[in-house]
């Protein structure tokens, strides 16, 4: 994933701690989108992802008068998300239901969904609503860390040595934490594979 | 294939990408988000507004970048404390030549230190000794001389004095 050009960041950051709303605003509606997905990846509810994602910008507004521009915005921005959804998390602990949001119906033409579908008999023989489902089953059954490395690297396509800086791990942590996620998302859906109705 | 590998795990979870929120979610989040920070602002209380706004001008002053001039400060308040001090000071000057000639009223060395917001004079008039009474001066100064007689300075008589 491109990650967005960091100068204009800075003018922005710098315009907003000058006191133009305006700007912050402009960086709200970039950023939106990218800290949606991770957001509702890690909760899996789409109504707890708009209050968070809220709370998310309400609170960098607040904040970014001490950033000094150590980190680029972009890591700082998704470093408060992903703090902030962790918190979330553990407050709710295991009360949640699954609030999915629509699958976008440009995925049949994705060549990725278009090889899986040829290829892979499970997904062959499930229909989208049910593998979102239990995409998203089998997502909730890791450990909100293990999630959120999950959500970053593979749905946001985050380098390693990004996602360490965000969760302020080392990037050995990152890779371990994300072989243990891998091998459990593995497990599940292979269970899936052996009872795809169940 | 029998089994999903990482590969194919990966696949799958970036497929999750294709999850999208309504139409108009993106368009209508910053309208919101507006909505929400003037909510916020109703409820905080009156002194935490203006604490927040008199941070924002303080920041726009760059009043950090002042503070890296503390010696210049510091001086600035030095002197403006001397010269307040001396112009407090100043009436009891003459003060102090009057008290100086009057014996009766002269203070002890160590009150010259003593400074207090109140009247200078009033200050010296209730720190001083106990003031002595020009009489009870005059009469320990009689008792310390036997009593002369002179008046005017001129002998009584300039006649040579009777030789029997």
């Amino acid at each position: 994933m491109d990650q967005p050009r960091t100068d204009e960041d800075q003018q922005l950051v710098a315009r907003t701690q000058s006191g133009d709303a305006a700007a912050f605003d402009q960086l709200v509606v970039k950023y939106t989108p990218r800290l949606y997905g991770l957001v509702y990846n890690m909760t899996s509810n789409h109504e707890d992802t708009n209050d968070l994602l809220q709370d998310v910008f309400s609170k960098a507004y607040k904040a970014i008068r001490g950033f000094r521009g150590k980190s680029s915005f972009y890591t700082w921005i998704h470093s408060i998300a992903v703090n902030m959804t962790l918190n979330f998390l553990k407050k709710r602990g295991r009360r949640y239901h699954l609030s999915l949001d629509d699958v976008d119906a440009s995925i049949q033409n994705d060549k990725e969904f278009l090889e899986l579908t040829a290829t892979s008999s499970p997904v062959r023989e499930a229909d989208l609503s049910e593998l979102q489902k239990r995409l998203n089953e089998a997502m909730m059954k890791l450990s909100d860390e293990h999630r959120a490395v999950v959500t970053m690297f593979h749905i946001q396509g985050m380098p390693h040595a990004e996602i360490s800086k965000i969760l302020r791990v080392s990037e050995g942590t990152v890779r371990s934490r994300l072989f243990y996620a891998n091998r459990q998302l593995q497990n599940y859906l292979d269970e899936f594979r052996k009872n795809p109705v169940a | 294939m029998d089994e999903f590998n990482d590969n194919e795990i990966g696949k799958l979870l970036r497929l999750k990408k294709f999850e999208q929120p309504p139409p108009g979610y993106f368009d209508n989040f910053l309208h919101e988000f507006h909505r929400r920070q003037r909510d916020e602002m109703l409820r905080e209380p009156l002194w935490r507004i203006c604490l927040q706004r008199a941070q924002d001008f303080m920041f726009r002053l760059n009043v950090p970048a002042l503070t890296s001039y503390p010696v210049a400060a510091a001086a600035l308040f030095v002197c403006a404390a001397i010269v307040s001090l001396k112009v407090y000071q100043g009436p009891e000057t003459p003060t102090n030549v009057a008290v100086q000639n009057r014996p009766a009223f002269s203070a002890p060395a160590n009150v010259e230190g003593e400074w207090t917001l109140a009247s200078p004079v009033a200050t010296r008039f209730f720190t001083a000794q106990p003031i002595r009474k020009s009489n009870e001066s005059a009469r320990a100064h009689r008792a310390a001389a036997p009593p002369r007689y002179v008046l005017d300075s001129v002998p009584v008589s300039y006649e040579t004095a009777f030789r029997f």
